[in-house]
């Protein structure tokens, strides 16, 4: 009877070289899978970096332009100010209007037009934008993030 | 043999988890120790850095659109001493483009403290010397020669003045530290700065973080016509010289809307070199005379005392008065500005030849009760509530004060024992030209902030008189400068006003030789558009104020008009009858 059995275990026991590559096609599976894991991750903090210093790039530039910008606006107004603008006149033979040299003329319905800087609106929306998450955080954290809103 | 292996085996598997526990349990020493507590503070200090974002101060612009207070980038010019490779090349150039000396620099470069990463060697340095340094620098690296080394540049903004000293009393300025001084610079201040915000910024760009957008200051427009302010103060200026004056100061304003449509006194400082402030000025109240400077006006104040006395319906402009050159108010005899009678005179008569006696009688037939009732509501001795800083109160005296004598009932009614700025008298006088309504004078038009565009609204401040009253005191006040062919008057357009001409109080009584000339006027009287203030501060050639500041509001009513666009009457009239 018991040796019966013996003979049942023996047919069902796998082979020692069996096991032993299980054992080592487990292993391998973890290697694999943190491999593809820590490249995963690799891939995601490099993205996030590049998009970091573009980020820091691209604020430079604004910073830059806006500077320009400024420069530029205040480049015309010393150009269009009272004593140059004054200044070309002369030099172009106009003279300053006297009194009864005008002549006046009603036009129904004319409004005089505002001055650009009042016409001008500038659009907020776009800078209002808040970054995307996927920009700053790390794949431990989105995964903390997916875990802790149950997968939502 | 292989037992022996085996205990080999394990001694060496035993040494070799020794060691392993070994640097685990120093690691966690070494990480838990008080000292890794200090390397970690001190590694975040360089993981980044706190950065304060300041935004753009907001621009100011006149009501046309004419940029009159920007900004424009300068440089702080500095030294990374980790970097410096050559001391001696840098003090060198750094002395030669910054006007500095070399031994200035080096010392700088080489006596700094060894803790300083960075020095700076000068700031606020022009755009052009910047470029220059830079140009010289990428000339130098391009041959190999690393000499300017550790040399930067930190752009930062400076307010600038395209307009340079035009309407610097209006706008004041702003010094380095980003704090304004007088006028809307001053007044707006914490508007036009914005708010900094302070960020930690990772040097890890891995770390990304967002930094928060920065909105600009708020940009604000003004009121204020800059052509007209221009013509304003050209016209002042050449008044002085001819006149001979000291100073000055006019105003134009809307008197529908209490618009200051140019302000402009004397002296005025050119804003893109403040720092001659202490040079031009003895105190701040000479920043901006217009509003800052109370003084005893004159015959000016006689279409208040005449407003109220109609209004109150003490006189009509019928009422006759017998002038024999002299009345007495509370045990004081006060005369005409000539000593002469004058005969009998109605109210029109009164204020075309400005009698004092003929004011006294009225102001002591109103009795202190409603006269000063009246100057009050007119808001004599109060604040206009102008929004510029540095406004003057003036002071008008009351029953009860302790300084106050039953004469002053007498001379307070053509304007002696008042103080007033020019602005405040303008204000009050907006109820006559502003059918009785009575404006608050401001020159801030619109703010711009973020896309939104907040109109300023006018504010009244009272009804000191009735509509009927105001018209028919404009009336006589224009039949009196067309009845004496003023040359105050302006042709093609009918005017009120009413000359001014006030000694000058000292500790020992009024100078008889010195003046304070003045004028207030406004038109076209049907419907008006333009309220002129002139001061004219000690005129040597004339003290009279027909004489000076008439013809000065006439300069001015021309140049307004044309440059409103404000159509003659007859034409504005051939418009209307269409």
């Amino acid at each position: 009877m018991q040796a019966q059995a013996t003979q049942i275990i023996h047919a069902y026991k796998q082979a020692p070289w069996r096991v032993q590559r299980q054992y080592v096609g487990a292993f391998l599976l973890v290697v694999i899978v943190s491999a593809m894991v820590a490249a995963l991750y690799l891939q995601v903090t490099a993205g996030a970096a590049r998009a970091g210093r573009e980020i820091q790039e691209m604020r430079f530039e604004i910073t830059t332009i806006q500077r320009a910008n400024a420069d530029l606006e205040t480049q015309l107004a010393n150009l269009t100010s009272t004593t140059e603008m004054e200044r070309r006149a002369l030099e172009l033979g106009f003279r300053p209007v006297k009194p009864g040299e005008l002549d006046y003329v009603a036009v129904p319905g004319f409004v005089a037009p505002e001055p650009a800087i009042l016409l001008a609106a500038e659009d907020v929306t776009e800078y209002s934008l808040p970054l995307p998450a996927e920009y700053s955080q790390s794949l431990i954290e989105w995964f903390d993030e997916r875990v802790k809103s149950g997968g939502y | 043999m292989r037992q022996q292996y085996a205990i080999r085996s394990l001694i060496l598997v035993a040494g070799l988890v020794f060691v392993g526990l070994a640097v685990i349990i120093q690691m966690i020493r070494i990480q838990n120790s008080e000292q890794a507590k200090i390397f970690l503070s001190q590694g975040d200090l360089y993981s980044g850095e706190f950065r304060m974002f300041y935004p753009e101060r907001g621009e100011i612009y006149d009501r046309n659109g004419h940029l009159l207070a920007g900004n424009r980038t300068v440089y702080e010019v500095g030294v990374s001493l980790s970097q410096m490779k050559n001391p001696e090349a840098l003090a060198y150039n750094l002395g030669l483009y910054l006007g500095l000396t070399y031994e200035d620099v080096y010392n700088q470069l080489m006596n700094s403290p060894k803790s300083w990463e960075y020095i700076v060697i000068q700031d606020y340095v022009g755009a052009e010397t910047v470029t220059s340094l830079q140009q010289l620098m990428k000339q130098m690296e391009d041959v190999d020669d690393n000499s300017l080394s550790g040399l930067g540049f930190k752009p930062h903004f400076q307010r600038s003045y395209p307009e340079d000293a035009l309407a610097s009393n209006v706008l004041g300025f702003v010094t380095r530290d980003g704090r304004g001084y007088f006028g809307i610079e001053e007044k707006y201040n914490d508007l036009l700065a914005g708010n900094p915000v302070q960020v930690w910024v990772p040097s890890d760009p891995n770390k990304a973080t967002e930094i928060p957008r920065v909105p600009n200051g708020t940009t604000l427009v003004l009121t204020i016509n800059r052509d007209l302010q221009a013509k304003v103060e050209n016209i002042l200026d050449k008044a002085l010289s001819n006149y001979g004056a000291e100073n000055g100061a006019i105003i134009v304003m809307n008197p529908q809307n209490g618009e200051v449509l140019a302000m402009a006194t004397t002296p005025r400082l050119d804003l893109n070199n403040y720092s001659s402030y202490f040079d031009i000025y003895d105190n701040g109240s000479q920043y901006n005379r217009s509003i800052g400077m109370a003084y005893e006006a004159g015959s000016v104040v006689k279409i208040l005392t005449m407003a109220a006395a109609l209004d109150a319906g003490t006189v009509t402009p019928s009422t006759t008065y017998i002038d024999t050159g002299s009345i007495d108010v509370g045990g004081i005899t006060i005369y005409n500005w000539n000593r002469e009678p004058w005969g009998q005179q109605d109210m029109t008569g009164c204020l075309q030849h400005s009698l004092n006696v003929c004011m006294a009688w009225i102001s002591t037939q109103m009795g202190p009760q409603s006269f000063y009732g009246y100057m009050e509501r007119f808001g004599l001795g109060h604040p206009t509530g102008i929004d510029l800083s540095g406004e003057a109160m003036g002071r008008l005296k009351v029953p009860g004060d302790t300084d106050w004598y039953p004469v002053d009932l007498g001379t307070n009614a053509f304007g002696q024992g008042v103080t007033i700025t020019p602005l405040q008298l303008l204000m009050s006088a907006s109820a006559i030209a502003n059918d009785g309504k009575m404006v608050t004078p401001h020159v801030l038009y619109s703010m711009l902030r973020d896309g939104h565009q907040y109109n300023v609204p006018s504010q009244y401040a009272g009804s000191p008189i009735r509509a009927e009253t105001a018209n028919t005191l404009t009336e006589m006040l224009t039949v009196s400068l067309e009845g004496e062919s003023s040359s105050a008057l302006v042709p093609g357009y009918r005017v009120a006003g009413k000359t001014g001409t006030a000694q000058i109080p000292t500790q020992l009584g009024y100078d008889q030789s010195q003046t304070n000339a003045s004028f207030i006027g406004w038109g076209p009287v049907d419907d008006p558009q333009f309220m002129i203030y002139v001061w004219i501060q000690r005129p040597s050639t004339s003290i009279w104020s027909s004489e000076t500041a008439a013809p000065v509001f006439s300069q001015v009513a021309e140049q307004t008009v044309i440059l409103l666009n404000i159509p003659p009457d007859m034409v504005r009239n051939q418009f209307g009858s269409r």
